[in-house]
């Protein structure tokens, strides 16, 4: 990987070279939150936003999409057009990152390529920027707090300057044109190994550290805990709106106003909705809010490990915030933890 | 052909509808004609044969779909339902007021008591009333559509399914969800009462959007999850009593709320 | 939507006909939420609630690019009525036609029901890991089904049947409510007399008119002789029959990873992604349908 160093001064020149092709999504204050939206000024930017309401998701596998349009009369597919927009996220934190690392796992490779997220993908750069935890981020748990790859550039603050790593020709050019890069000195290196350590120090104590995450979620899958964790479920789906690595969705067709002609979209959905799991003639799976909460837990920390050899939860604090039932990973680390404990007596 | 065809095709294989209005604004008939661009296209598929708001003529002898609106208040107009259901083979709720009983609705406490306290005589013009209820504590209802007012485009989307048939999922989550997408701060952490944690999603919440909080206007979803909703409500800071309060504004008279 | 200086939303077609010929396998995986004209070309009432529909692919790459296991499933198109999910009743050795059995059990299939030979709708697929149809030549097969369940097993019954050398001692359980809830009773009726298939028909309610056995499906392993160590069995059926039938063949002292049993969930997108059929960490649609016992006992929440 190259490494560069430019000045903090020169990040609005970077933004509007990208703006010259791309349409450039940023963090930007919506009301008293953050939220990613489509800038017209590199000023719009807030580099130092905490969090996100939602991810960057919603660029790849948007909440509602058409994936076709038909004829209902004469029942055949009309159109397949998806619209991409050449895109630039700029500001994406490490836990996003890696987040967009996991659904690429789904949505772009494996035994079947998704076409409309793949398009999305590849008109996509990613430039990412450090950051510095909030009381509930707990990316380093899952080793999310670095990204390692799945971006264009990402931004490594050392105070007054950035330590740029560069992983695509497309976002070295870019880069090259707008600003000065140049080689890090000493001094650079040893400010970002500061940095880094400055970050990894900075967690939340309290967020308790736990081994064999996946194993134990299998160990204590008919704990009477998850009884009571869930039966809290508001079954508002607000978690799995938030996080940046829910992936599930419906897919249902919709009728134009004249009848003739419709579309089949695809739109968000929730393992947490009450009827994700229901069947024709209407037997439902997870009937009740403790089962799905249990479910959704065991994909994010256990299932999708045991297929896919990470977890699927970067520990970007979202749910956490969003969740008016407190119902979120760690407070199941935090069960564990209470079993460790008791155990140990 | 297929089934979509067979019904689209020809008038004379039409459904034949009615629209109904019971106690209500008729804001939500009035909501269908707002549906303007696309009202003819929508007309062009069903046999209409009744429609309250713009008919004067007595209600047909028979039909197969029977459209809905308001609550029931008297005695003639739970007969109303009754022969509606039993010449209809769809029955469709719209709006608040025929599916939660909504403002109607509110006068289900006390109901006896309350008129004569009001008035000293009870207009004939009422009829026999009977406490307000919804179309659904009646008769079974095939399909609703929810909110206070109901949105012209999800009544077109449930007539069609109503024509056609359409195996989409009818969700019971509740509201947060949608705020969450629509990158809407939680008016919560600003310790503001938002009936959205219990009320049914749907609407997209565009009261929120709007920078109001959810009323509830369309009901209490049966997943409705009150004690940790009144946990959340402590959290905020807001008085549970106030949220117990305005639940009743669209769901008086719905079992959970006594039973919780 | 505001958008910076020069940029432009372009459309992208990546489904379309590209200028070279694609092959019928290409189409398919350029785009697999695509679901391809299929004509109904027969259709059969096997009892009062449930159909066997006959389809033909119409485009001739995508039909020769078709190719199934028992087992496996297909989404199925009623474009505003919505897709579904329904497991292939027919045998791969049966080219060019697919064959689905289908209840009418709401909304979709209600439609479904009410279409006529000839008409057009939307299939895609196969998916999903159906028998292992392979590991079985050579080997005992004690099949099990409870009402719709047949559907699915039809498919490797038939196979079996079309290739009936290749396997050995054939056993057939196959049970119903009552006589009229029987689905392809002509064909079984028929396969009474065979000495290559031991056929166990049976109904939990019988009327006048029915001479076979009467229970439940777990009823005829009393009479059943079979070489554990050589036989593979398949159950099939509603999720309460699992159960007592797994036992049953546990008894006869069959191995866990030689049973293999079909799930139902509602795969919506047949792929691995959209979530809906997923159990503990395991996707229905790309890891089963059919999961052996062994594999079906390591799954949280499967049972």
């Amino acid at each position: 990987m190259l490494y560069r160093v430019i000045e903090a001064s020169e990040v609005p020149a970077l933004v509007s070279a990208f703006m010259e092709a791309y349409e450039v999504v940023a963090p930007v204050r919506k009301g008293k939150v953050y939220a990613f939206d489509v800038i017209t000024s590199p000023d719009q930017i807030e580099l130092n936003y905490d969090r996100t309401i939602t991810s960057p998701k919603k660029y790849f596998l948007p909440p509602k999409e058409t994936l076709m349009t038909f004829d209902s009369r004469e029942n055949q597919v009309t159109d397949f057009t998806a619209e991409i927009t050449p895109r630039v996220i700029f500001g994406a934190h490490a836990c996003d990152i890696n987040a967009l690392n996991r659904l690429d796992v789904v949505f772009k490779d494996g035994r079947y390529p998704d076409p409309y997220y793949q398009a999305r993908r590849a008109a996509t750069l990613i430039v990412g920027i450090s950051c510095m935890p909030t009381e509930t981020c707990f990316c380093h748990l899952w080793s999310s707090d670095e990204a390692r790859f799945g971006y264009d550039l990402f931004l490594q603050d050392i105070g007054g300057k950035y330590l740029v790593s560069i992983s695509s020709v497309e976002a070295a050019n870019i880069l090259e044109s707008a600003c000065n890069p140049r080689e890090a000195t000493d001094e650079e290196r040893v400010e970002f190994r500061h940095a880094t350590r400055k970050r990894q120090a900075a967690f939340n104590p309290d967020i308790p550290k736990i081994q064999e995450v996946a194993m134990l979620m299998d160990a204590f899958h008919e704990d009477s805990f998850w009884d009571e964790f869930g039966s809290k479920c508001l079954s508002c789906t607000a978690c799995s709106s938030v996080c940046p690595t829910c992936f599930c969705f419906d897919i249902r067709d919709t009728l134009e106003p004249d009848g003739k002609t419709g579309r089949r979209e695809r739109v968000w959905d929730a393992c947490t909705a009450p009827q994700f799991a229901e069947v024709a003639g209407g037997h439902n799976f997870r009937s009740d809010a403790a089962t799905r909460v249990r479910h959704r837990m065991y994909h994010k920390l256990n299932g999708f490990l045991a297929t896919h050899d990470r977890m699927l939860c970067v520990g970007c604090g979202r749910c956490v915030k969003a969740c008016k039932a407190n119902i979120n990973p760690i407070e199941v680390l935090k069960f564990f933890e209470r079993k460790g404990a008791a155990d140990a007596q | 052909m297929n089934t979509q065809s067979n019904a689209i095709q020809d008038r004379s294989d039409a459904l034949r509808v009615v629209v109904v209005g019971l106690a209500s604004c008729f804001g939500c008939q009035l909501q269908i004609t707002n549906a303007e661009a696309h009202l003819m296209d929508v007309l062009g598929q069903i046999d209409l044969k009744y429609w309250q708001l713009a008919s004067s003529d007595p209600m047909p002898e028979s039909f197969d779909v029977a459209v809905i609106e308001g609550a029931v208040t008297t005695e003639e107009s739970e007969r109303t339902v009754l022969e509606l259901r039993k010449k209809a083979s769809v029955l469709i709720a719209i709006g608040a007021c025929a599916t939660t009983a909504g403002i109607p609705g509110m006068a289900a406490e006390d109901f006896i008591e309350r008129p004569v306290s009001v008035y000293e005589d009870v207009p004939d013009a009422c009829g026999e009333m009977i406490s307000p209820r919804s179309v659904g504590s009646v008769v079974p209802v095939d399909f609703e559509v929810r909110c206070c007012p109901i949105d012209s485009y999800d009544f077109i989307d449930v007539l069609q399914r109503a024509l056609y048939g359409s195996n989409k999922t009818i969700s019971t989550a509740t509201l947060c969800g949608s705020c969450k997408r629509n990158e809407t701060g939680c008016f919560y952490q600003q310790g503001v009462m938002c009936l959205g944690l219990v009320t049914r999603a749907g609407c997209g919440a565009r009261c929120v959007n709007l920078g109001r909080p959810c009323n509830g206007c369309a009901g209490l979803s049966p997943d409705a999850n009150l004690p940790a909703a009144r946990e959340a409500c402590k959290t905020a800071g807001v008085a549970v009593e106030r949220f117990d309060k305005a639940l009743e504004m669209f769901n008086q008279t719905d079992p959970a709320l006594r039973d919780a | 939507m505001p958008s910076s200086c020069a940029v432009s939303t372009v459309r992208v077609r990546p489904f379309e006909e590209s200028p070279e010929r694609r092959s019928g396998a290409q189409l398919m995986a350029a785009n697999p939420y695509r679901p391809w004209p299929a004509r109904i070309t027969s259709i059969t009432d096997l009892t009062e609630h449930e159909k066997l529909f006959e389809f033909r692919l119409v485009d001739d790459r995508i039909r020769e690019a078709f190719h199934h296991q028992p087992g496996q499933f297909v989404e199925l198109s009623l474009f505003g009525v919505g897709e579904a999910p329904i497991s292939i009743s027919s045998s791969p050795t049966k080219q060019g036609f697919i064959e689905l059995c289908i209840r009418r059990a709401g909304t979709f299939t209600e439609a479904l029901h009410k279409m006529q030979c000839g008409d057009i709708v939307g299939i895609r697929g196969p998916f999903g890991r159906g028998f292992p149809i392979d590991d079985m030549r050579g080997h005992d097969i004690l099949l099990v089904a409870g009402g719709l369940g047949i559907a699915p097993l039809r498919s490797l019954i038939n196979n079996i049947h079309d290739e009936r050398s290749d396997f050995g001692k054939v056993t057939i359980i196959y049970g119903s409510r009552s006589p009229s809830e029987v689905m392809f009773r002509n064909q079984f009726e028929m396969w009474k007399h065979r000495k290559d298939f031991e056929l166990h028909l049976t109904v939990d309610h019988p009327d006048p008119t029915w001479d076979g056995e009467v229970g439940v499906v777990t009823v005829p392993f009393a009479q059943l002789e079979i070489d554990p160590g050589n036989t593979f069995g398949a159950v099939c059926g509603p999720p309460v029959m699992y159960r007592f039938v797994i036992d049953e063949m546990s008894k006869k002292g069959i191995d866990y990873d030689h049973i293999y049993c079909s799930f139902e969930r509602h795969m919506k997108c047949g792929m691995g992604k959209c979530g809906h059929c997923q159990i503990g960490h395991q996707y229905v649609c790309i890891d089963g349908p059919v999961f052996n016992y062994w594999e079906a006992k390591n799954i949280q929440g499967s049972m």
